[in-house]
């Protein structure tokens, strides 16, 4: 590594990673009781190892960028951190509080709003460490003098993850209000403020792997966080169709989120542009599978199947069948987990002082593709359970019950997809632990 | 086009629309009191709201579409199943359902009567918000069994004449794709919910005209000869003919409507 302070990255890194596989461990337990009978029912409900399973995701995503970023900073600013040891003190208090959580979890301990289930007090100590985040990375640019386009766009959407966060405060004894608002923090960080730090990280990652021009890289960068914006913002009325808000969101929801696949297609085109221009030289193949990987599934993902049920017609048919658990995996997946992981194996070699050569394993490149496959499979078995159970219970009218019992097929098949995805998982997380420990570089940098 | 202008369409698109977004929101929010009518949130409702909180229900139901799907939605749920039968059930759902024959059971949470009472109170008040029309049709949490579902039609063979009545109302007899078993639901003909006990009144009532003078015979009857009585409504008869067929004499064996006859009297 270039600055002594990255190092810190390191462990935020291992850190997401292990979060990461206690995330798809109480997705199997939540996905057992699709599957049925329940053991643990009076022990551990669906309602508890689902809400871990999708806690666990937003925090090691967050865990993720926040790593990615201690890594990022010095090398565009070209210093070492404001204070590593902020950073460290920042991960302790981080995973104190993810630890307590999930543990309250256990015990019943939660607000019971989904996405947001942590308790007030907890929420509260989120924000103190978002605040301590923040003021190292902008010391750290305001130490060096230097601010590149990149950085800004990265520290632009944690910022405003870490705004938007506040409306989660609220409470309204009116629940059609409380929804309301709980839409700010959860539509507006996925299809808002995260799409920043994506399109900044997929920048970054770009600029580095093709050598690419940063002055055109940047350019277009501004375009694609300006779509996200110009569709995103309103496109959150396609949360507000039915749940007591007035009939305009239908076209405004309708319209804009319509719109919401341009910023995805858009980074796609980007990822694929540059590749055809420069090519896939990078000694580092597995960042480039993934960062090119994450283009393409998060515009198929997060892009297309979101456009697919998203318009009123549609929606009202869909809404709150596995038609959105199709969509929200392979977007979480594509946008978000992917172009974390891409980061993880752009900064490893570096990390841990190998290089580039050296860390491309078979075991990372076997990780890679046992991911997309596992997750292109639970995508299409999802597909199939939700467009039969729309079918089935929405419009022919047939019992939630009897519905469940015909598409039980389909949970088999999501079985065995997720199985390939979390071989995949303990690939990538083994060869993680292979690289080794951080070290200054033995090899001279690629 | 330099970076510059790229920059700027970034900045001015997302001033305008988060200023177009902040204008929406006020108006809405302006409106959420009348589409909602929030006078009638009681502290009976905001503890019911909290009942809900408390016990993650919207980690496993959707309520609004909301929440996860493992569980049914429960927008209509009290028009659907009256007061009475939800108390029933959420004292101990596994009265009501079982893991073996329907896949999944909600767990006994141990709610007390008071937040059995108002978590019902609250959903009574979610079926009244305004939702632009959704669902466009009922969402019902069982019933209107289609043919060929495994666990459904398995119990023709049973030793019980009950169960194997009930494989005649979701099987043979497709009664299960007119008639609801859910309270106020009606899919095409009348929900028969309570049919059992309804019949007993039935019979006694001055305007019956058939010839039926136990519970048993009430349902033979309707079964095969639907139009000696009629449930009031046009959805249900036209002049003194029902719209239910009267084929069911013909097309099931006698000792399937002797099946169905005893499963329809446990309806209680």
């Amino acid at each position: 590594m270039t600055y002594r302070s990255q190092r810190v990255a390191y462990a935020w890194f291992a850190a997401a990673l292990l979060l990461f596989a206690l995330q798809i461990a109480f997705g199997y337990l939540s996905l057992a009781k699709y599957l049925g009978p329940d053991p643990l029912l009076d022990v551990m409900h669906f309602a508890t190892t689902k809400a871990i399973h999708t806690n666990l995701l937003l925090v090691w995503l967050l865990t993720g960028f926040m790593g990615a970023t201690f890594y990022l900073v010095p090398e565009e600013s070209r210093t070492e951190l404001h204070s590593e040891r902020l950073a460290w003190i920042q991960l302790g208090l981080w995973l104190a509080a993810g630890v307590i959580t999930i543990v309250g979890y256990l015990f019943g301990i939660t607000e019971g709003r989904k996405f947001l289930e942590m308790p007030f007090v907890l929420k509260l100590g989120v924000v103190v460490v978002m605040v301590m985040f923040l003021y190292n990375v902008v010391m750290t640019i305001r130490k060096s003098g230097r601010f590149t386009t990149t950085e800004g766009v990265l520290i632009g959407g944690l910022a405003g993850a870490a705004l938007l966060f506040l409306p989660g405060l609220l409470y309204f004894d009116n629940y059609t209000l409380d929804r309301f608002y709980r839409w700010w923090v959860v539509h507006l960080w996925v299809e808002g403020v995260w799409e920043l730090i994506m399109g900044a990280l997929l920048a970054f990652l770009l600029i580095r792997l093709s050598g690419a021009d940063r002055e055109v890289m940047e350019k277009w960068l501004y375009v694609i966080v300006g779509l996200t914006f110009l569709s995103g913002i309103l496109g959150t009325g396609h949360h507000y169709y039915w749940i007591g808000t007035p009939r305009y969101w239908l076209w405004v929801g309708g319209f804009f989120s319509a719109l919401e696949p341009l910023a995805f297609l858009g980074m796609a085109i980007y990822a694929y542009t540059i590749v055809r221009r420069s090519g896939l030289a990078h000694p580092n193949s597995l960042a480039l599978h993934w960062t090119i990987g994450s283009a393409i599934f998060s515009a198929i993902g997060a892009g297309i199947l979101g456009f697919a049920h998203t318009w009123p017609s549609v929606n009202q048919w869909t809404h709150g069948t596995h038609v959105t658990t199709m969509h929200g995996h392979m977007a979480f997946f594509g946008a978000y987990a992917m172009i974390v992981l891409a980061m993880i194996s752009y900064a490893l070699p570096q990390l841990t002082g190998r290089s580039d050569e050296e860390r491309q394993t078979r075991l990372g490149m076997a990780a890679f593709w046992l991911m997309v496959a596992g997750m292109f499979g639970m995508t299409m078995a999802l597909a199939a359970a939700g467009i039969t159970q729309t079918y089935l219970e929405r419009i022919l009218g047939v019992g939630y019950l009897e519905t469940q019992q015909k598409i039980q097929v389909h949970y088999l098949m999501w079985l065995g997809t997720s199985l390939v995805f979390g071989a995949g998982v303990a690939a990538y997380v083994w060869d993680f632990v292979r690289a080794g420990a951080p070290r200054p570089a033995a090899a001279a940098p690629t | 086009m330099t970076k510059a202008t790229t920059r700027r369409f970034f900045f001015a698109g997302t001033i305008l629309f988060t200023l177009v977004f902040i204008g929406l929101t006020v108006h809405t929010h302006s409106t959420i009191a009348a589409r909602t009518h929030a006078d009638q949130i009681d502290e009976k409702v905001v503890r019911g709201l909290h009942v809900w909180a408390r016990y993650n229900c919207e980690n496993c139901h959707t309520l609004l579409g909301e929440g996860a799907y493992y569980a049914p939605d429960l927008t209509e749920i009290v028009a659907q199943r009256g007061r009475t039968y939800l108390s029933a059930f959420l004292a101990d759902p596994s009265k009501f359902y079982s893991e073996e024959r329907d896949g999944r059971l909600m767990p006994t949470l141990g709610l007390s009567e008071q937040q059995i009472s108002d978590v019902i109170d609250f959903l009574a008040w979610v079926d009244g918000i305004d939702t632009n029309g959704w669902p466009p049709r009922p969402i019902l949490v069982a019933g209107a069994a289609p043919r060929g579902v495994a666990g459904i039609e398995a119990s023709a063979d049973s030793a019980d004449p009950v169960q194997r009545g009930q494989a005649v109302f979701n099987g043979p007899g497709a009664c299960a794709s007119c008639h609801s078993l859910a309270a106020g639901t009606t899919l095409v003909g009348p929900s028969l919910a309570g049919v059992a006990t309804t019949a007993v009144d039935r019979i006694l009532q001055p305007d019956y005209h058939g010839a039926a003078d136990s519970t048993e015979d009430y349902l033979r009857e309707s079964v095969l000869e639907p139009s000696r009585h009629l449930v009031p409504g046009e959805r249900y008869a036209a002049g003194d003919r029902s719209l239910m067929p009267d084929t069911f004499g013909q097309t099931l064996t006698e000792k399937q409507i002797d099946d169905l006859v005893a499963y329809l009297a446990t309806l209680r």
